[in-house]
Order: C-alpha cells, then structure tokens, then sequence
C-alpha cells in the first residue's frame, strides 16, 4: 500500500467516522444524563436524513435545511422522552432496552409507509467535484462532515464545561437524587438531553445522506455507532468520537485489506472481545455492570 | 484440636480503602461465636471475605483446615459455609416456600434431564424437598406465609425467611449477619432460639455479628470484637462486657450517635 | 409466574387446536403450524429473559442455526428430517452454550449488545457463505418425507403439534422443579444463589443453551413447514417479535408464552388488509405493553380469575406440588 493511499484511505475513513462519531455522541448524551441507552437513535439518523429530503425538495437553501434538520431533531427528541420515555425510565434495564428499540422501528415504519423503499438522495453542500490539494484528492462532502463533527464536539464540550444546563446535566449523571435535592430540575435536564443527542442524530443523517443516500435502512448506522461508544467508554464524550473515528478507519482499512465477504464482521467480532474482555473500553470508568 | 472456622490474617481492600488487616479467628466446632464492633469495623466485610463474596487482598480462610480463599463463592457454600445477610436478601417474587425449597433441595438433587421429564424420582425428590422445608417452616414459625411471595411480607418474618433458608441449606458453619435487626424483642428472642436449638442439634457453628447486646450475651459462648478493621479483644461476653478497650470502642460510637 | 391451572388451560386449547385442525383446509392448517413455531420459539425465550433475567437480541439466530444445519444436512447429506432437526437443535446449543459463556458475565445493555452483536455475526456468515447457504437469496428446504413419501400440510402440522406439546411439557416441568427454582433465583439475587450453592454463572449459561435449543427446533421445524429459508426471516425483526410475544404474554410464565405466540400469531391474518401497517402495528403493541401492561396478558387473566372467583381463595402459584 502506497502513503498515499493509506492516507486517502485514512482520510475517508475519518470522515466516515466522523459520522459513526455523532452517533456516539448522541447515544452517550442521554445515556451518560439519564442512564437511557437509545437504541433507536439509529432511526433519528434516518429521520434527519429524511427531513433533510422534505426540506430540501421544498427548494429551501441548504443552510436553512441545516437549521430545519437540527430544529427538527431537537423537537422530535423532546416528544420522545415526554411520551414514551418518562413514563418508563424507572422500568428494568430490560424494558427500557426494547422499548427504545422499539421507538426505533416505529420510526422506521412510518418512514417506510410515508416514503416506501425507494432510494433517494441529496446534494451535499459543496458540490461532488473532488478538491485536490498536496496530491491528494478529497471529496468536500467528506470535508464537511469532519468540519461539522469538529463543531459539534467543541461545542458540546464547551457546553458542559461552561453552561448551565451542561453543567446540570453533568450533575444529574453522577447522582440524580443529590442534584435534585440542589434544586436542579431533572426533567429539564432529561428532555435537553435528549433534544440535544437527538438534534446531533438528525445532523447526521443530513450530513450522511449526500454519502450513502436516503432510505430506511440509515438506520443499521446505530451498530457502528454502539461500537463507538463501547470502544470509547459509554460515559466519555471525547471517548465517543475517538471511537467513531477509530470504527472508521478499522472499517475502511479491513475493507481494502480483508476484502469486501467478510470485512463486515471485523466491527462485531471487535465489539464481542471488548464486551468480554474490556467493557468499558478506553476512557470509560471501570466498575461496568459485570456480574 | 482442629478448627472449623480458621482466618488468618485477613485483609481486604476496596480501591484505597483497607476495609479488613490482618485479622485472625478462630471459632471451634459447634461453638457460636460472636462478631461485634462499632459501624465500620468491618464485620460484614469479613463475612463477604469469608463466603467468597468479596476478593481477598492477602491472608487465608480455612473450613475444617480445607482452604476456601481462591474457591468461587458458590463453590465455599457447597462446602458447607452458609451466611444471612444483613438487608436480608429474598427471592422477592418467589413464595416463602419456593425461597426454603431452594436451601432445601441441595440436598437431594434432581438432575436436569429428570426434572424435564418429571420423572417418577424427580417426583418423589420434589415430595421429599417439599416435606423438609414444611418442616422448616414449621420450625420458624413460617408455615402461615407459606405461599405468600417473600416481597410481601413484614420485614421481621423475611429476616426468620432468610434464617431459615440458610438454616435448611445444613451448612457446617453459618455466618449471620444482624439476625435480628428490624425484629421485635419477642421476634428475636423466638428466632434466636429457634437457630440456637437448631444449630447445636446439627451441630452448626455459628459467626454471628450482632448490634443487640441482650441477644448476643444470651446466644454467644464466645465473643470477637472488631475495631477499624482489626481484632481489638476476644472473650466470653461477660469478659468483653467488662473490657476497657472495648467500652471505649462503643463509647466513641456512642457519642457520635447522641451528638446527631 | 402462571399456575398450574392456567398452563393446563393454555394446554387444552392446544389440544383443540390440533382436533380441530383436522377438517380444515391447508392454508389455515399451515398458519396454526406457524403459530405453534412461534410458541416454541417464544417458551425457550422465556426462560431465558423471563426466569433467569437475561436479555437476548438474538434468539432469532439460534433458530436460524437449527434451521440451516436441519436444511443442510438433508439437502447435502440426505438426513431425513427427524434426525436433522435434533441435529440443528443440539448444534444450536452448542453455540447457545458458546453465546451463554461470556453473556453470563454481562448485564443489561452490555448483554444486549453482545446478543446483538452475534445476531450481526449470525447474519453476515449466512449471507458470505452464499454457496453453501445460498445467501441472501435463501434456501430451498428438501420436502420432509417418511419412507419416500412427502408428508403434507396436516401430517406437518401434527408433528410440529407434537413437537410444542412436548415443549410446553418440558418447560413446565422444569419451572415446577428446582432447575425453574435456580433460574428464577439468579435473576432475583445473584448473592443469595451463591450463598445457596448455585454456580450464577453456570445456570445463567444453561440458560441460553436452553432457549437455544428450543429456539434451534423451532427453526428446524419452520424449515419444513414453509419449505424455505433466508437469512431475513432471522434478522432483528425476527427477534424483536418473539421478544413481544413474551412481553404482551406474560414473562417468566410458559401460560404468557403460549398466550402471546398464539395471540400475536394470528395477528398478521387479522391485520391482512393493512397489510403495509402490520409492523407498525406490531411496534405499537409492543411499546403499549411496554409501558401500560408490562407484566402481560397472564396477569390481566390472573387478575380477572381472581375478580371472578371471590376474594376469599387465596390465588397465587402452587409450585413446588
């Protein structure tokens, strides 16, 4: 393997990442705030993709997509932790497993019976004439998506450390009783955090979509991003967007090097040994829930 | 004279914290020694030590001179170590009958494939199980809850529960941690001596770590008392009574409490 | 947890099934065979998710694994059909034993996640190995056949008859004896089994070899009866219906099983009109169960059993009788 086209190959799979990165980053927000693994925040993804179609068909200029998308997300989070989440966050793990799950193929359905199976896709912002620059050819959508993933993290990790609310949520992860009882509004808490993750799943699915195309199957991108967070630790949002890049790069590596039969089964192979043998994987705390 | 229960030197960590140094006991065969010391002493954590329920930082436990440090938790209770527990522990959704069956049927087991097939010997095993635990129950008093699921019931009767399902699991040596808290005078009198006839008929030892002084002079031949981790006096109970070390050990206490 | 009483009803309306199946045509006769599956498959989750506490994401797997080795043995080896499913079955908890290992170790999502990661697994062998397979374009199952001759849809329904009374059977058995005993035990308190003398991870690893098992002849069985296999039919979606027939049912109860496969069963039939809807349908189910009725259709019988009789018989489970 050529430098150059290991580093090509670096740069797509960090772009890629990239996205598998938001999708951690969504999933270990509400996670680390209310103790609720989403595992329908796959579904979120493909919603924003297909808010992103909407708004887009509607001939509205992408920056205003942009901000639909987020808007959107954000609502639609906000409904979902009022309706079907509130009512069973103190359930057993087990509920609140399927549940979420099942929030998901909801979303998948109506997706599915609004638009059908149909392929179809959207025009990144820049156009798709690849920008060369040192030899190297990078397609600006893929730019796009790391300049956007940049973004978010500082943003996200300026937000907990400076604001308010970030710092109530931060509290309310460590002992939701304690930050109760300091007079902080745990609900609040709860529903940002779930607008928040959702809103950065919705993007995600806008910035995914000139990528891979729009259709209901986005969805499966919530494996990638569970493997994310387990590398990166659940609770450690710095964690998450190491592992989103790190499922990038091994996806894009293996594929070149192990061929495309079984190149799939590198992320889940990983993901088994890492449950077994190191479950909180790289940043996260050590005492997991092992029996 | 061999030893059922032999520690020595036991010393358990958590993170930073040296819950258990270098602590040594002793209990004979059939004796019912007594586990006291002030909140923190470290008493369960011997308890946990012992059963295999918490990792040993260095120091061994000993059953009948057979080493149980190293042997998973399941394993040590096979051997014969049976323990209470302090918030009791029930198999909530489970009938008190379901919860004593489950100490009794150690004892004659069903293998899988008999019990799959519920055959005539599995039957007979389960009539069998069944008849000693009605037994059981009689014996603490339990019979009228038989059937209620063990979520339900008053906090005093799960803790006679949680004895008698130890108690019917025969265990050579019985670790009990505060059987009588959250009972009545009346209630701990009666389940206390329910274990102590039971357990000198079987011959049990006993390691009992109790806060209630009245039941630990009428039931313990001996007594160990834990400081912070360590073993500060040994003695029958009257001795310990009498202690300094040990009165100003509880002293201590005592003040912190009056002064909340 | 159902009792006694409830399972023998659950029984007998089994039993009447298969009488009255006998003069119908084939097509309804095909539908009650697919159900019964579904309740196999449904009480060897049970047991698993229900008695012992642990979630599986990929119950639809080990269907599939006693699926395609039923499959393949008969069309590669010749193996007539009644060795070639207890074949599938015991390969199917071999690896439910190989899944269980580990899993026992973990808890809640991280036991999910892990079950999901081998159902992606799962999927992506059967898709690669396409020759062997046939991939994603599926396999076409060899007729079952006694003595050269084909059996038809009533002699399929009958052994797939046998086949769920025997499961119930033996499920029940087992949750009346100390093995139903232990595995309630490790999801109620760890501490206290161990304390007991009972190895947690030990019963928690049957456990999955268990439903595995149960789950390897349930799809060695809709191998036969539907003459087809693909890996779709074992995917998430798969799992999560079985999953819902266990909740809408009743968990940790075989009554709740067979209540929720039978009940949901016959959904798809009901729902044919809307037919775009019917997963919709089925999601909203689940997720109303979820929240409102998480204890299932056996409580809500339990409850109005207990209305109807009069608030002086005491209800609850005679186990252990």
């Amino acid at each position: 393997m050529t430098t150059a086209l290991a580093l090509q190959l670096a740069i797509a799979g960090i772009s890629v990442g990239s996205i598998y990165a938001l999708v951690a980053l969504a999933i270990v927000i509400p996670f680390k705030a209310s103790g609720v693994l989403n595992f329908g925040q796959g579904e979120i993804v493909t919603l924003g993709a297909y808010a992103a179609l909407i708004l887009t068909q509607m001939a509205l200029p992408y920056p205003i997509v942009l901000a639909g998308v987020l808007v959107l997300g954000a609502v639609g989070g906000m409904v979902i932790e009022r309706v079907l989440i509130r009512p069973i966050v103190k359930a057993p793990e087990f509920t609140l497993v399927i549940a979420t799950f099942a929030i998901g193929l909801l979303i998948k359905g109506v997706i599915s019976v609004r638009f059908g199976d149909s392929p179809n896709t959207i025009d990144g912002p820049f156009g798709t004439d690849p920008i060369v620059a040192a030899g190297l050819r990078f397609n600006p959508t893929s730019l796009w998506i790391l300049a956007c993933t940049a973004l978010v993290t500082v943003g996200v990790i300026l937000f907990f450390r400076y604001t308010r609310l970030g710092k109530a949520m931060r509290a309310v992860s460590v002992n939701a009783e304690a930050a109760r009882l300091m007079g902080i509004r745990v609900g609040t808490v709860y529903r940002w955090s779930w607008a928040i993750s959702t809103a950065i799943g919705a993007l995600a699915g806008l910035l995914v979509a000139p990528l891979i195309g729009i259709n209901p199957e986005i969805g499966q991108l919530i494996l990638r991003g569970l493997l994310a967070a387990v590398i990166g630790g659940f609770t450690s949002v710095p964690g998450a967007i190491v592992g989103g890049i790190a499922v990038g790069l091994i996806e894009t590596f293996s594929g070149v090097l192990i061929g495309s039969a079984f190149k799939n089964l590198v992320p889940f192979l990983l993901l088994m040994v890492l449950l077994v043998f190191r479950p909180q994987g790289l940043f996260g705390a050590a005492d997991i829930k092992r029996v | 004279m061999k030893y059922r229960l032999t520690v020595e030197q036991l010393a358990v960590r958590f993170g930073g914290l040296q819950a258990v140094r270098d602590m040594s006991l002793l209990v004979a065969p059939g004796e019912i020694r007594g586990l006291i010391g002030p909140n923190g002493a470290g008493k369960t954590t011997v308890i946990n030590a012992i059963t295999g329920a918490v990792a040993i930082a260095a120091g061994r436990v000993l059953l009948d001179d057979a080493p149980m440090s190293g042997l998973t938790a399941h394993a040590i209770s096979r051997r014969g170590i049976g323990r209470t527990f302090q918030h009791v522990e029930p198999f909530g959704e489970l009938s008190v009958l379901d919860n004593v069956l489950l100490g009794v049927g150690r004892h004659a087991p069903v293998s899988f494939g008999q019990a799959a097939f519920a055959t005539p010997r599995a039957r007979e095993r389960e009539a069998q199980a069944v008849r000693e635990t009605l037994d059981v129950l009689e014996r603490f008093d339990l019979l009228a809850y038989r059937d209620t699921p063990a979520a339900e019931l008053p906090f005093g009767v799960l803790k006679r529960m949680d004895l008698a399902r130890a108690l019917a699991a025969r265990p050579t040596l019985l670790l009990m941690d505060e059987p009588t808290s959250g009972m009545s005078e009346s209630e701990a009198d009666r389940a206390i001596a329910a274990a102590r006839a039971l357990a000198e008929s079987q011959g049990i030892t006993l390691l009992v770590i109790e806060h209630n002084m009245r039941v630990m002079m009428a039931l313990a031949h001996s007594v160990t008392v834990m400081q912070n981790g360590a073993v500060i006096a040994e003695g029958t109970p009257t001795e310990i009574q009498r202690n300094r070390t040990v009165i100003d050990a509880y002293l201590g206490e005592e003040a912190v409490d009056a002064a909340d | 947890m159902a009792s006694r009483r409830t399972t023998i009803l659950a029984l007998s309306a089994v039993v009447l099934f298969g009488a009255a199946a006998a003069p119908l045509g084939s097509y309804p006769v095909y539908l009650l065979s697919l159900a019964m599956i579904n309740i196999i498959a449904a009480v060897g989750l049970n047991l698993l998710t229900g008695n012992s506490g642990q979630i599986s994401l990929c119950h639809s797997s080990f269907m599939a694994i006693g699926a395609y080795t039923s499959t393949l043995l008969a069309a590669k080896l010749g193996v007539p059909f009644w060795a070639a499913i207890p074949l599938g079955a015991l390969l199917a908890a071999a690896m439910g034993a190989l899944v269980g290992a580990p899993a026992s170790r973990l808890e809640g999502i991280y036991l999910a996640l892990a079950t999901l990661g081998f159902l992606q697994i799962v999927q992506i062998v059967i898709e690669e190995l396409a020759s062997l397979t046939g991939g994603v374009r599926g396999l076409t199952v060899p007729k079952a056949a006694v003595a050269g001759v084909a059996l038809g849809e009533y002699a399929r329904f009958l052994i797939v008859f046998g086949c769920c009374t025997l499961a119930i059977w033996i499920a029940n058995n087992l949750l009346a004896s100390r093995v139903g005993r232990e595995l309630n035990a490790v999801r109620l308190s760890p501490p206290a089994a161990q304390a007991l003398g009972i190895s947690v991870g030990r019963v928690k690893l049957a456990a999955f070899a268990l439903a595995a098992a149960y789950a390897g002849v349930a799809g060695g069985l809709q191998a036969i009866v539907v003459g087809f296999i693909d890996p779709v039919e074992f995917g998430v979606s798969a799992a999560l219906r079985q999953i819902t027939f266990i909740v809408v049912g009743g968990m940790g109860s075989v009554a709740g099983s067979v209540i929720g496969a039978a009940v949901l069963s016959g959904l798809p039939e009901v729902l044919r009109p809307v037919k775009e809807y019917s997963d919709l349908i089925y999601t909203l189910i689940l997720l109303g169960f979820l929240i409102f009725i998480p204890r299932g259709l056996v409580t809500v019988w339990h409850a109005l059993a207990r209305r109807l009789r009069g608030p002086d018989v005491p209800p609850v489970a005679e186990a252990g009788q």
